[in-house]
């Protein structure tokens, strides 16, 4: 294992010098929090951010993207054709983010990556894109991300793990990826294994002791889909929800998009934007019937998904990461760790 | 309506309101005229315009 | 308000006892520091589970539409409001609704406490006019009225404007001189500046329509963005079609709006989307002497035609 000292003097250099390879992306903050934006020339990555407001799936899967385009004049021998709009082949790297949208990237590719179908704007944008991600020394009080299979200081999805040690970055090289994007910073002042590993240890268990937020999942798996479906507690979930779309939109496991096209003139584009399954339209059938057309079906939805279906679908834990974003955007307070504590400890009653 | 575009920064001549019979066929045309001679005076909207490409 | 709450439950618990009502909607403590979570409750056991704060900045009356039988609701004074505009809305019946009134003496502004602080809060609590706020680096002592909500400071609606109860005493109405200081603050810029400030204002919206769903006069079976045939907006990010939303969703209100906030306490992303209501709840009290919300026996403006209503825009 490889680990590399990065004296911070050095890193707005660094990170400089790595544009002539890489787009880069990172925390920014505005107005109310931090962002995952690409970072236009002269900004840098803000490692001051704790946690940011919306996630880094952004970068992989933008709110709109435009994916197809075709032009509507007859006169052209490929008109109506749709055609991919091209894909800028440089190589991304996504500096200062958190373990924990590392790993829900992780899931989210098990949707977008599969044996079956590959989906090229994802997967394309995931191949080129190197995870620069950053230890969280603090975990707030919304973290509960050891309860998900990930943590402060987890590997899982990165290319690279830095620990902060306040004078100094000091990294580990998860990936052939992430030694690139060092070298290409000229970051190579190599640090002891040993002594490093034993730092990394202690940064990990002094952060996992700070997470005060803590859930528990672990009998959801062998309940029936049946029983946590027609549990009795879900319109008392489900009163208070005003059904927007901040708890889907901020979290950084929510996959779901909706596809629009536009057209004027003779030009015509097809989107795809982020959808919600808070929103009716989410299934409505142009039928006019609405399978999920209660306010308690769409959020039942939700958390059966994120917290059961997932589950059984793929066995790899559930669709959270513990980040906590969901718990303090919701208007409304509906909170997740909650909703899986009661279908987590429901038993029905005969 | 008008005022609040106008609130938001769009001109207040690019926004008219008028009522016309079927019958009034000069106001109908005074009218035209006089919103084409604003809106020209102040050029090409630039805001609250989609680019579609 | 700590008294207001004991006598929330009690009145509750009697309604409840006595079967005068189904259910009552009220608010409950949130899992979360200055959050609470509206909530409905049919047995007379769960009223402790009621609370009113200077955190209950949602309106309830949005939840009072499609509920069957007799329910009671929990209403401050810009609730009221709106639960007279869904009455004259024909969106409920005034004999279907027992309103607990409550006196409010605002609500605060969680943005602002939270920007005073690097770190998350963790502990959150009031002692009358005094807040108590913690995270885990310092502790702060804040003077409620310093932290109100914008429209809560410049509110002239604090009582309930109808009510079958009111469950603390009447508080004192503010005096405003100049009610809309912010409007009159945009109208003074130049047109491509006032459409910077727009435009910036917008900057950050995802769309998630939490303030359209916040707001009880968003009731609309389909929404114009929702609509597909016609479809009126472009649903994604474009600035154009993000601001048309906000743009038309406000000229839906026009008339109707309590400035209530609801929506500005929804949005995750700290949007004030009130800059573009409070213009034309300016220009409705300025054109027709209108403030939504305060009379039952009153049509809107924009609903009832008057000879004298104000005609200088058409030509």
């Amino acid at each position: 294992m490889k680990f590399i000292t990065i004296d911070k003097k050095n890193w707005a250099k660094g990170i400089e010098k790595s544009r002539e390879t890489y787009r880069l992306f990172g925390p920014v903050k505005d107005k109310n929090g931090f962002f995952i934006r690409d970072l236009e020339k002269d900004m840098l990555p803000d490692m001051t951010c704790n946690d940011s407001v919306m996630s880094v799936k952004s970068v992989l899967f933008p709110q709109t993207e435009k994916i197809l385009f075709a032009s509507l004049n007859e006169a052209k021998e490929d008109h109506h054709i749709m055609k991919r709009v091209p894909f800028d082949p440089k190589q991304r790297a996504v500096v200062g983010i958190k373990p924990y949208d590392a790993k829900a990237v992780e899931l989210v590719k098990m949707n977008f990556d599969t044996d079956d179908y590959r989906d090229p704007y994802w997967c394309d944008a995931y191949e080129a894109t190197t995870f620069v991600g950053v230890g969280i020394n603090k975990p707030g009080p919304f973290d509960f991300s050891t309860s998900t299979g990930t943590g402060p200081f987890s590997e899982t999805g990165l290319d690279v793990l830095m620990a902060d040690l306040d004078d100094a970055y000091l990294a580990k090289i998860l990936t052939d990826k992430g030694d690139a994007f060092m070298k290409s910073c000229g970051f190579d002042k190599v640090a002891d294994e040993k002594e490093s590993l034993a730092l990394f240890d202690i940064l990990r268990k002094e952060a996992e002791k700070n997470i005060s937020s803590h859930i528990d999942s672990s009998k959801l798996k062998d309940k029936t889909v049946l029983e946590l479906h027609e549990a009795p507690f879900w319109d008392d979930i489900a009163f208070s929800c005003i059904n927007c779309g901040t708890c889907t939109f901020v979290c950084p496991t929510c996959w779901c998009f909706d596809i629009q096209d536009e057209a004027k003139q003779k030009y015509a584009s097809r989107f795809r934007n982020w959808d919600t399954c808070m929103s009716p339209l989410f299934t409505k059938h142009a039928t006019g019937h609405n399978p999920r057309d209660s306010k308690t079906q769409r959020v039942r939805q939700r958390f059966m998904h994120k917290l059961k279906y997932f589950i059984d679908k793929y066995d790899q834990g559930i669709m959270c990461v513990g980040c906590g974003r969901c718990v303090k955007s919701c208007p409304v307070n509906i909170d997740i760790r909650e909703v899986c504590k009661i279908m987590n400890s429901y038993v029905k009653s005969n | 309506m008008g005022n609040l575009l106008e609130h938001m920064g769009i001109e207040r001549d690019r926004i008219n309101f008028s009522w016309i019979s079927s019958a009034e066929a000069t106001k109908f045309v005074e009218v035209v005229k006089e919103i084409s001679n604003k809106v020209r005076a102040l050029g090409p909207n630039k805001k609250l315009v989609k680019d579609y490409n | 308000m700590d008294t207001c709450i004991q006598k929330i439950r009690e009145i509750a618990f009697q309604l409840l006892d006595k079967k005068e009502v189904e259910r009552v909607i009220g608010f409950s403590n949130g899992t979360i520091p200055m959050a609470t979570s509206p909530i409905t409750i049919a047995s007379k056991q769960d009223t402790e589970k009621l609370v009113f704060n200077s955190t209950c900045g949602l309106n309830l009356a949005n939840y009072i539409r499609q509920q069957k039988g007799k329910i009671a609701v929990i209403a401050k004074g810009c609730d009221t409001r709106n639960i007279v505009t869904h009455i004259i809305e024909n969106q409920v019946k005034r004999d279907q609704i027992y309103i607990i009134g409550v006196p409010c003496k605002g609500m605060i502004n969680k943005s602002k406490i939270k920007a005073l602080f690097e770190d998350e809060i963790i502990k959150f609590d009031e002692d009358g006019e005094i807040l108590n706020v913690e995270s885990s680096s310092k502790k702060e002592k804040l003077n409620k009225k310093d932290y109100l909500r914008h429209n809560c400071s410049l509110c002239q609606h604090r009582n309930p404007v109808i009510y079958d109860v009111l469950a603390g005493e009447r508080v004192e109405e503010q005096i405003i001189d100049v009610p809309y200081p912010d409007v009159e603050k945009i109208a003074a810029m130049d047109a491509d500046t006032r459409w910077g400030h727009f435009q910036d204002l917008t900057k950050n919206c995802i769309r998630c329509y939490a303030c359209r769903n916040a707001c009880p006069l968003c009731y609309c079976p389909t929404c114009f963005v929702d609509e597909s045939g016609p479809q009126w907006v472009g649903k994604g990010q474009d600035k154009t079609d993000v601001n048309t939303f906000h743009f038309l969703r406000a000229f839906h209100c026009a008339g109707r709006c309590t400035d209530c906030g609801a929506c500005v306490e929804a949005c995750p992303m700290e949007i004030n989307v009130r800059d573009f209501t409070r213009k034309l709840n300016k220009d409705s009290l300025d054109m027709f002497g209108w403030e939504a919300g305060l009379d039952l026996t009153k049509r809107p403006p924009l609903d009832a035609y008057s000879p004298d209503d104000p005609n200088h825009f058409i030509k």
